[in-house]
């Protein structure tokens, strides 16, 4: 930039407004990177926890090649306890709960009539932290030494790393410290998340929204969030704790000294569980949302939803020790939490027969994204089942730690939530792009990954009922599961097809997806009385809300006989004022940088803790100059 | 290309149905080294039993979920593009049904549950052989108290060495490790232990009749996980008279021979 | 109606409560998770150090009483600072949300010392299982309260800079419960560690 004679060069505080204004205008890569558009962040958390899923799905791939055959030798043990790890890990970490946040970001505001959330700032240092976290635990594929020649450095210990495996005397690498602390960093992103959506639920649904009459997803957001509030800070605690034994020899799990290395695990299945319903609830909450907008019917049993996520949300307190049944805690520990397993089984199982039900009569279209919702469905009813025979403590002993685990998590985290993902990105996609995605594709999307899901994981039960236990590279053959573990490989590659199919389709239907028009499904909640896409400031006019499924009643009121009849004209309510204004007199939240600034403190801080503690005060430099710049700044130009 | 949805909804379930019923037909109970349903123990037996009482309930559950949801779909598809059907909101009764319905079942499943887990955790008694079990990466070390040399030291085998008990009689197990934490178990016998640093954990099984079986770490240990096997041999009394005295002679015996898993040099 | 998107004092909220506020309570509850979880390991492991130094040999209960007394007194004067800006005295604000990071910074010095004297004992971090539960839990709450002393000096940084009026006392406000919340904290752990002995 040229300076011309008499021209000053601009002062720091004439830069940093010059760099909001630049973002402000809503283009270019500089806009996104100081987005605080609950919208837009919906969208960084969903194509980022997509390129993880694709990262996981490969690690996955990587993992049945090896074990397509006994005794293979395509990976050797070291390489397979990392990939396997890590596979656990981002799946867990960098997919599901990120394309949970993606929905929580997208939806929540426009379904309860709001603009944005209540902190916008941060969230985007909420999606920040999530993406830098899930970064540095994959930087450490590379510290291993030459990873072309195979040599890796991530973590090797499971992504549930038990004591005493993950000291420093049995994992005296630097793996196991990314783990630690890349989770760290997950856990902050999270936690910022939670708190966010508490407030922004209870606090910002607009008028005549009362609790019951929120959509069934605002719900399960609800409830997901106040599971991470309190579940994530004991993992964080569990893992300081083995932060001070690695660095700092402490003895929190250090037998010699008299440590418990069962209280890692107790600590980490009380996190564990809750964080598996966390995992869950979300995609029961987009299949609630799903089905009844296909099937043109309510949600049959809407109260009935709401108290058994309520009360999974409570009791999933109760339940941790099922995951220990096996470590010799004691018949009086294990028949306790056998009953308290069992009785969760009861509002899990509910929620089936109420999806059934609201199916039931009704008028389906068989959508793909209905498709994947009935595929959740039915899914999670098998994951269910196998969880209910895991609730029979002594034949637990034979199935504990072997496939049969393996085959139960994946059909409700896979079938269930995943199935669940997809199904809404289906419905979704055309009321943040305008456009619809391809039918044909998603009809082939969903039906081959259904087959492959199914091929993949189905004959786990068999192996890991014939004796086949977790986390082995490699079986001796004679055992009986050479059939299973190759049907379960094709099965795997069959899944990737299918994703290959869903990629093709999302970038077909980006660029020329059919125009969709507002309320392409007719639907019932107040997302789709916006335009699609929906402009920055979302309302125009907060609405007054005056029922559960609101939209869908200005759209249809019903006769003597009970039976809907659409309402004449008008349609959607608000085409008139497309016309009026424009929203340029709505003031939104201005962009920052400094939730984005913040978030780049901690792998210093991180990386500096493993290697060289003098990156630790750049970390803690930047994580101040991010905090102390969001704190001064003002949160709208108005207050400028 | 166009997908016939109806043909494809009916297709795609019968398959999945027909690969459960292969599976059904070509049996549970094949007689696989480490087949948890080719029970040879009482407390193997009484697991898989078990099993069975949830399985049959849960299959047919999965049965009315996936089919009901395939009739669900063909017979309230879309007809019309306008066709609304009636709101219905709820039904309190069904739906009350249809919680407590499950929860008697789950309560009527606790009985014989509890029923065997205490029976699984008593004490096996005084007339059990005990046998204390060591796990230390990536072997099993195996030490016999009840058996004493002549000078008065217990019985221990070298690590990596075959479990030899007495046949048709309660083994109780002391479990432990030495160093980071494995799961004992043959999968034929009974269920898994975990076997953690400073820790004795205790339960018991028993072997039927003579016989053979092998057993692998349950809990992921580490790099050679994978490879941390061991060899469970039951020997009828007198045979086990036999190889207790020789042990305790120093001689090798056949067991040892044939069974003997090698330490990983470390 | 006019809605701008800011932080719930512009807007009404459907529970009545400013999102900040609701944010802090909501944050506070969270922080008992944190604090509980530190709390139960190191009642876990009472009693079950292989080697000294244990409680007994190094607790000095007058010493940490005196310090426990000091950080209430800072709840006090932190109470008092609020209750001046809402009635407006601005002055009295300065003075009492002095006297509160003062008083914090008494509690941090006394911390400081007693750890120092039980370095000399030989209670370190790696020394045994009270050692390892004792520091973290004292040394996270330790942090949690130089947090809180950093707060309220920026917030009378702020206050001499007339930045702070009776409008803006939801800051003072936030600060409080922070504040109190870390005082609660520690009357549980000197509760629990230092006087309930088994």
């Amino acid at each position: 930039m040229a300076t011309a004679i008499g021209r000053r060069r601009p002062s720091l505080a004439e830069a940093l407004r010059s760099a909001r204004e630049v973002a402000a205008t809503g283009h270019g890569i500089w806009s996104w990177l100081a987005t605080v558009d609950h919208k837009r962040i919906g969208i960084l958390y969903g194509f980022s926890a997509f390129f993880f899923f694709i990262l996981g799905g490969i690690e996955a791939l990587l993992i049945r090649i090896q074990l397509i055959t006994p005794e293979s030798e395509f990976l050797n043990p070291d390489q397979y306890n990392r990939i396997f790890t890590m596979h656990g890990t981002t799946m867990v970490f960098l997919v599901v709960m990120p394309l949970s946040s993606a929905f929580f970001n997208l939806l929540v505001p426009l379904m309860i009539g709001a603009r944005d959330v209540a902190f916008p700032r941060l969230n985007a240092f909420s999606y920040w932290t999530f993406l830098v976290g899930g970064i540095f635990l994959n930087a450490s594929f590379f510290t291993g030494g030459n990873i072309f020649q195979g040599e890796l450095g991530a973590p090797d210990a499971g992504w549930f790393g038990y004591s005493t495996l993950t000291s420093t005397k049995f994992s005296p690498g630097h793996g196991v410290d990314f783990w630690v602390f890349g989770l760290q960093i997950l856990g902050v992103a999270s936690l910022a998340g939670g708190f966010n959506f508490i407030v922004t639920i209870l606090n910002m649904r607009a008028p005549g929204m009362s609790l019951f009459r929120m959509p069934l997803f605002v719900w399960m957001t609800l409830v997901t969030s106040f599971l991470i509030v309190f579940a994530m800070p004991v993992i964080a605690v569990a893992l300081f704790e083995l932060m001070f034994d690695r660095l700092f020899d402490a003895n929190f799990f250090n037998p010699d000294a008299g440590g418990n290395p069962l209280l890692w695990q107790h600590m980490f299945w009380l996190f564990g569980h809750p964080e598996v319903y966390i995992l869950i609830l979300p995609a029961m909450g987009i299949v609630s949302e799903i089905l009844p907008t296909f099937a043109r019917k309510p949600l049959f049993g809407y109260p009935f939803v709401v108290f058994s996520g309520l009360a999974i949300g409570f009791m999933s307190w109760g339940v941790w020790v099922h995951h220990m049944y096996t470590t010799g805690l004691g018949t009086v520990a294990n028949a306790a939490f056998g009953v308290s397993t069992i009785m969760i089984g009861v509002p899990t199982g509910v929620k089936i027969f109420n999806w059934m039900a609201t199916l039931w009569g009704g008028s389906i279209r068989l959508s793909t994204a209905l498709l994947f919702a009935v595929g959740f469905v039915g899914m999670f009813t098998i994951g269910g089942l196998s969880g209910i025979t895991h609730s029979m403590v002594p034949s637990d002993y034979q199935q504990q730690d072997t496939y049969y685990v393996v085959a139960h998590f994946h059909y409700v985290l896979f079938g269930g939530a995943i199935f669940g993902l997809f199904g809404g990105a289906y419905y979704w996609f055309p009321k943040f792009t305008g456009r619809l995605m391809n039918e044909g594709l998603g009809q082939i999307n969903f039906w081959t990954l259904l087959i492959g899901f199914n091929l993949t994981f189905f004959p786990m039960h068999m192996s890991g009922l014939l004796g086949m236990p977790r986390r082995i590279y490699t079986y001796s053959e004679g055992q009986g599961w050479d059939l299973w573990n190759m049907m379960a490989t094709i099965g795997a590659f069959v899944i990737a097809c299918s994703v290959s199919v869903f990629i093709v389709n999302l970038i077909l239907s980006l660029t020329r997806g059919e125009k969709s028009g507002d309320d392409p499904w007719d639907a019932r909640t107040l997302e789709w009385s916006l335009p699609s896409p929906v402009p920055h400031y979302n309302f125009k006019e907060i609405p007054q809300v005056h029922a559960l499924d609101d939209f869908w009643h200005r759209k249809y009121t019903e006769d003597e006989a009970g039976r809907p009849i659409p309402v004449v004209a008008g349609g959607s309510g608000q085409d008139e004022e497309h016309e009026e204004h424009d929203g340029h007199d709505i003031h939104m939240p201005s962009p920052s940088y400094f939730p984005l600034i913040a978030s780049l403190g901690f792998p210093f801080i991180a990386t500096g803790l493993i290697y060289h503690t003098a990156l630790v005060p750049v970390g803690a430099a930047l994580l101040l100059v991010g905090l102390y710049g969001w704190a001064m700044e003002p949160a709208t130009e108005e207050s400028a | 290309m166009r997908i016939d949805r109806s043909t494809l909804s009916r297709a795609v379930p019968a398959a999945i149905l027909l690969l459960l019923l292969a599976v059904l037909v070509t049996g549970c109970e094949t007689d696989t080294p480490q087949n948890t349903f080719a029970a040879d123990g009482e407390v193997a037996r009484d697991q898989r039993d078990l099993f069975y009482l949830a399985m049959w309930p849960a299959i047919f559950i999965m049965l009315f979920v996936e089919l009901g949801l395939v009739v669900i779909l063909l017979r309230f598809r879309r007809r019309r593009a306008d066709e609304v059907p009636a709101q219905i909101h709820g039904n309190t009764r069904l739906e009350l049904a249809w919680t407590i319905a499950p929860a008697l079942l789950l309560l009527v499943l606790a009985v014989p549950m509890m029923s065997l887990l205490f029976k699984l955790g008593d004490d096996p008694g005084e007339d059990a052989f005990v046998v204390n079990v060591t796990g230390i990466r990536f072997v099993w070390k195996f030490d016999y108290p009840d058996v004493k040399g002549p000078d008065g030291q217990p019985l221990s085998s070298a690590p990596g060495d075959p479990l030899v008990f007495p046949a048709a009689r309660k083994i109780r197990f002391n479990v432990t490790s030495l160093d980071v934490i494995h799961s004992f178990w043959i999968p034929r016998l009974g269920g898994k232990l975990d076997a953690v640093p400073q820790r004795d954990n205790r339960f018991w099984l028993k072997a039927d009749e003579p016989g053979t079986w092998s057993g692998q770490c349950a809990e992921f240990c580490g790099l050679d996980h994978a490879n941390m096997k061991l060899v469970a041999e039951a020997l009828s009394e007198e045979d086990f008279d036999a190889w207790v005295e020789e042990k305790l002679a120093g001689i090798k015996t056949s067991s040892d021979a044939a069974g003997a898993i090698s330490a990983p040099a470390r | 109606m006019e809605n701008a998107v800011v932080s719930g004092h512009h807007l009404e909220t459907s529970t009545g409560l400013d999102n900040r506020k609701l944010l802090m309570w909501v944050f506070l509850a969270s922080e008992c998770l944190f604090f509980g979880s530190l709390i139960a390991a190191y009642l876990l492991y009472r009693d079950r150090s292989v080697v000294g130094p244990y409680p007994d040999d190094v607790f000095d209960i007058p010493f940490t009483s005196v310090s426990a007394f000091v950080l209430l007194m800072s709840s006090v004067s932190m109470v008092l600072a609020l209750a001046s800006i809402q009635r407006g005295d601005r002055r009295g604000l300065q003075v009492w949300l002095f006297t509160t990071a003062m008083l914090g910074v008494l509690f941090i010095s006394g911390q400081a010392y007693e750890f120092t004297e039980f370095h000399h004992e030989g209670l370190t971090l790696d020394r045994n299982l009270f050692g390892t539960t004792f520091f973290v839990l004292t040394g996270f709450h330790g942090a949690h309260v130089t947090v809180g002393v950093l707060v309220l000096l920026s917030l009378f940084a702020m206050t001499l800079q007339g930045k702070i009026t009776q409008a803006e006392s939801l800051h003072i406000e936030l600060a409080g419960l922070y504040w109190h919340f870390v005082d609660i904290v520690w009357i549980v752990i000197f509760t629990l560690i230092y006087l309930i002995q088994p």
